[in-house]
């Protein structure tokens, strides 16, 4: 979308009808329920983010909302402020819970992440309801008419306002959601251990994310405390984060226009339903399950799913990205090859209880060649990535990179020293498209901050066409350019392993770990991945291959490293290995087994 | 504050902690076979308090005696209560079953709304007297008072969980239920039918739900409305306990209900406070509860 073009629909278009709205509708009812609709509907934009984006569950944004309610009056009525500052000072208030709330959540997940969330909720409810001192409590409690410059704001005026300050959140949201935050958001969402490996701090993540969406909630809240100029604690009840939350997923989740209907939904249905007050919850809750089971992404989600909207849309992203693909050959950024130990493992174990997956290994990685681990299956080839990816912090021995010690370095702390990996149990962003997936990849080499982003300055844009340039020419490395719009996960397993390659190539790694690339894949993909892989050693990548497929093994490897049982039973060149008996005795079984299958010995 | 007091304190948080639990085992049960949860629960056990009420009242003023009036009423609620978890699996669970996680929260939030409109309907918005089969009768033991009832829903909650537990470890399908848990395709391969094991896990649950209902009706005053409370309460104790393990879930829910009214000897608003406080308190150190086990992902 060009600048002007966007201008107009995204601000000025929203603000004529704004404008336009209480000359045709003039009635005092239709002007309040026009003020509900857009208090609700920022806070249903944060929800989205949270729950859409990040896919983050909050059952208690009534909390912040209440947060930013009480706050707000109080501020007003008690400190003297006026009203805007008040409800900024509150929401701000309110993204701090957010922020708390994230971090005793951060590592409940599913229903536990509901329940903190719930708690949350509730507790806030319970201090409104019985702090009858400072919240009136059911009673409840005035405040002033909302001023502006001392201009005081009539319900029309009041709704110009709130609408004013809707469509400049969902121009910043619109923003975020287009940009490098909305994909950090997403890819998180979809697969937390791929974003730390490409060197996103999930946990600093969820927080922001969190707190954007509360400070959102909370901007709500104290808008609606200004709303009748009266709050009571029987708003704040856990039905109103459910009913939030319908919102978010009936309008279409992660979706820009979901809010929209949304929130039209459930401030618009109960007006046309308070004729038949005794069967209202019964009429909404039969409406909320029909909607979920026909419509399980949601009203605008169903629209997007439809074949030709996608084709729109993919290549209305290849023109706004100006995407070349041109004669030359792309070529692949890498930081300078290093020549001499880059890894070492120091007497590294991992141990599960009882069970050592692996004990007392001690590694060895040169830079510039292609070190293989091999051994059969249950050997510790698995954990032994996990462990130098830091997805496992080892439990005994110690991890150096280039004599630095990593041992206890989170897996983001890793990808920044420039090590990242690929995953056997493929984990690819599924929501997001091949390039978005590559892109992502950049995440370290971005350097445009959040209010960059929610402003969208040109920097922004420039940034995004550069990356998704760079991005489009790792996927001609790895022979997928004209797959990039496509949806990741509905690619043949082999071309996402190449994906998650082109993805981790991205960070610009100094040494890559690819986990069973060729897994799964077919032996004509095989073929591919096997040529990427010579391609990339050639181009002068340090990698470390973990695979099954001897023969890639043997023909890519410079040096290899075997482990069975946990242990490290012997590393060497290729010829080494193929020749040495105790790697013949893990895969084939030893003597003993030659002469159990030639029959000379028997079980006893 | 006396000792009494404290005591009182501990025996009604043991009562109602027992009736959370029972409520309770019927998250642990859907959970482990659908990951799903009836987030309506709560309402189930409105409706089996509500059908327990009328069906008791109905009977006796027939000039019955107390206990027949009380086993029909209890057979009754197992009924409709357990039909109406099979109900809620195939119009709220089934159809949703492939989708992520926060779509199954709402559709059980639709039903659960339904089935509070319908109690409202019949029973009206008003809270209601749930009469017990030992009438007001109260044990004296000089330094503390007990209602019979009390006394009859603590042991009719363990026996209630010794069945289960019992059902759930030793027969053949609770054997199947914990393979379906463990691992649904492999169950699925050896003959057991994962689509029948969610139905009969919802039906369970639902019976769960009603015999907690009529358990507790006389304690509250039951209504179309109070289901979302008991719920809750109930919901806590699952994840305070560890969703996965059931012993868990009832150390829990007496955890929950004692501490809950000895919280309530300061004041009454901790009482209502201290459920959630604990949740947060207990998930910022152990994210799976108290007694959930942790698994290590592999990737």
């Amino acid at each position: 979308m060009t600048k002007a073009k966007w201008w107009i629909y995204q601000i000025g278009i929203p603000l004529v009808l704004l404008y336009a709205f209480p000359w045709v509708f003039n009635n005092a009812h239709t002007i309040h329920v026009a003020q509900s609709f857009l208090i609700t509907y920022i806070v249903i934009v944060g929800l989205n983010l949270l729950v859409g984006l990040s896919k983050q569950l909050s059952l208690g944004h009534v909390g912040f909302y209440a947060i930013g309610a009480y706050l707000s009056v109080i501020l007003t009525m008690k400190v003297g402020l006026n009203f805007f500052v008040s409800v900024i000072i509150a929401a701000l208030v309110a993204a701090l819970f957010g922020a708390v709330v994230a971090l005793l959540s951060l590592r409940a997940k599913g229903p536990y992440l509901a329940m903190v969330t719930i708690a949350f909720g509730e507790l806030v409810g319970i201090i409104a309801n019985r702090w009858v001192d400072v919240t009136g409590g059911p009673a409840g409690v005035r405040t002033s008419q909302p001023s502006l410059f001392g201009f005081e704001l009539g319900p029309i005026e009041y709704m110009w306002f709130i609408g004013l300050l809707a469509v400049i959140i969902t121009a910043g949201a619109t923003n975020i959601f287009r940009g490098r935050f909305g994909r950090t958001m997403t890819a998180f969402g979809n697969s937390e251990v791929a974003s730390e490996v490409l060197g996103i701090n999930v946990r600093g993540w969820k927080i922001l994310a969190f707190s954007i969406s509360a400070f959102l909630a909370g901007v709500g809240g104290g808008l609606f405390a200004f709303q009748n100029q009266f709050i009571s604690s029987t708003t704040f009840e856990l039905n109103l984060s459910i009913l939030f939350l319908i919102a978010v997923i009936i309008g279409g989740s992660g979706t820009k226009i979901g809010p929209i209907i949304g929130t039209a939904i459930i401030v618009g249905l109960p007006q046309f339903l308070h004729n038949f007050v005794d069967y209202h919850l019964m009429i909404f809750g039969g409406i909320l399950l029909v909607a979920l089971i026909l419509l399980p992404d949601g009203i605008v989600g169903a629209f997007t799913n439809l074949s030709f909207i996608k084709k729109l849309s993919s290549k209305k992203v290849t023109t706004e990205l100006g995407i070349l693909h041109d004669d030359r050959e792309a070529t692949i950024d890498l930081p300078d090859g290093i020549n001499g130990k880059l890894l070492e493992l120091e007497n590294i174990s991992m141990h599960f209880g009882g069970i050592k997956a692996i004990d007392d290994v001690e590694i060895e990685v040169w830079g510039g060649i292609v070190h293989g681990i091999i051994g059969p299956n249950g050997s510790g080839k698995s954990t032994t990535v996990n462990v130098l990816s830091g997805v496992y912090m080892p439990t005994g021995g110690n991890l150096l990179w280039k004599g630095k010690n990593i041992t206890k370095y989170a897996p983001h702390g890793i990808a920044q020293e420039g090590i990242t990996r690929t995953f056997q149990n493929l984990q690819l962003f599924e929501d997001m498209s091949v390039l978005q997936n590559v892109m992502v990849g950049f995440h370290l080499h971005f350097k445009t901050g959040f209010l960059k982003n929610v402003l969208y300055l040109g920097q922004v844009s420039d940034e995004e066409r550069y990356y998704a340039q760079k991005a489009y020419d790792l996927l001609r490395i790895v022979g997928l350019e004209e797959k990039a719009h496509e949806k990741a996960s509905d690619l043949p397993y082999g071309e996402q392993r190449l994906v998650e390659i082109a993805r981790g190539l991205a960070l610009k790694p100094s040494l890559l770990i690819l986990d069973e690339p060729a897994a799964g894949a077919s032996p004509k993909e095989i073929e591919k991945i096997m040529d990427v892989i010579q391609r990339l050693k050639n181009a002068g990548l340090s990698i470390i291959l973990v695979e099954h497929h001897m023969d890639i093994v043997m023909n890519v490897c410079d040096y290899i490293t075997v482990l069975d049982f946990g242990k490290k039973i012997c590393e060497g060149t290729p010829e080494t290995i193929q020749n040495d008996p105790r790697v013949i005795e893990a895969y084939l079984g030893g003597e003993e087994v030659n002469q159990l299958v030639a029959g000379t010995k028997s079980i006893s | 504050m006396d000792l009494t007091d404290v005591l009182k304190a501990i025996i009604n948080g043991l009562v109602y902690g027992s009736v959370y639990a029972i409520i309770a085992q019927g998250y642990y049960i859907t959970f482990i076979t659908t990951k799903t949860m009836n987030f309506g629960q709560g309402d189930f056990v409105m409706l089996g308090s509500l059908i327990g009420l009328s069906t008791f009242t109905a009977i006796t003023a027939a000039g019955m005696g107390v206990w027949i009036a009380f086993i029909a009423s209890l057979l009754l609620v197992i009924v409709v209560v357990g039909i109406s978890g099979w109900a809620l699996e195939q119009v709220a669970i089934r159809p949703l079953r492939s989708w992520h996680s926060i779509g199954w929260i709402l559709s059980t939030v639709a039903v659960a709304m339904i089935v509070r409109n319908v109690a409202m309907l019949i029973w009206g918005r008003d809270v209601l007297m749930a009469p017990s089969p030992f009438g007001r009768a109260i044990l004296d033991l000089g330094i503390l008072k007990i209602r019979y009832h009390e006394i009859f829903v603590l042991v009719g909650a363990a026996v209630i969980m010794l069945l289960l537990y019992v059902f759930l470890k030793k027969s053949l399908f609770g054997k199947a239920l914990e393979a379906v848990a463990f691992n649904k395709d492999a169950a699925s391969l050896m003959g057991i039918n994962p689509r029948l094991m969610a139905s009969i896990a919802f039906i369970i649950a639902g019976t769960l739900a009603g015999v907690g209902g009529v358990l507790v009706g006389p304690m509250v005053h039951p209504g179309a409305f109070i289901g979302l409370f008991l719920g809750l309460k109930a919901f806590a104790v699952a994840i305070i306990g560890g969703i996965e393990n059931p012993r868990g879930i009832f150390i829990g829910g007496l955890l929950l209900g004692v501490s809950e009214n000895l919280f309530a000897l300061y004041s009454t608003s901790m009482k209502e406070a201290a459920a959630f406080f604990l949740i947060l308190v207990i998930l910022a150190v152990l994210p799976q509860g108290l007694f959930g086990k942790r698994v290590k992902e592999k990737f």
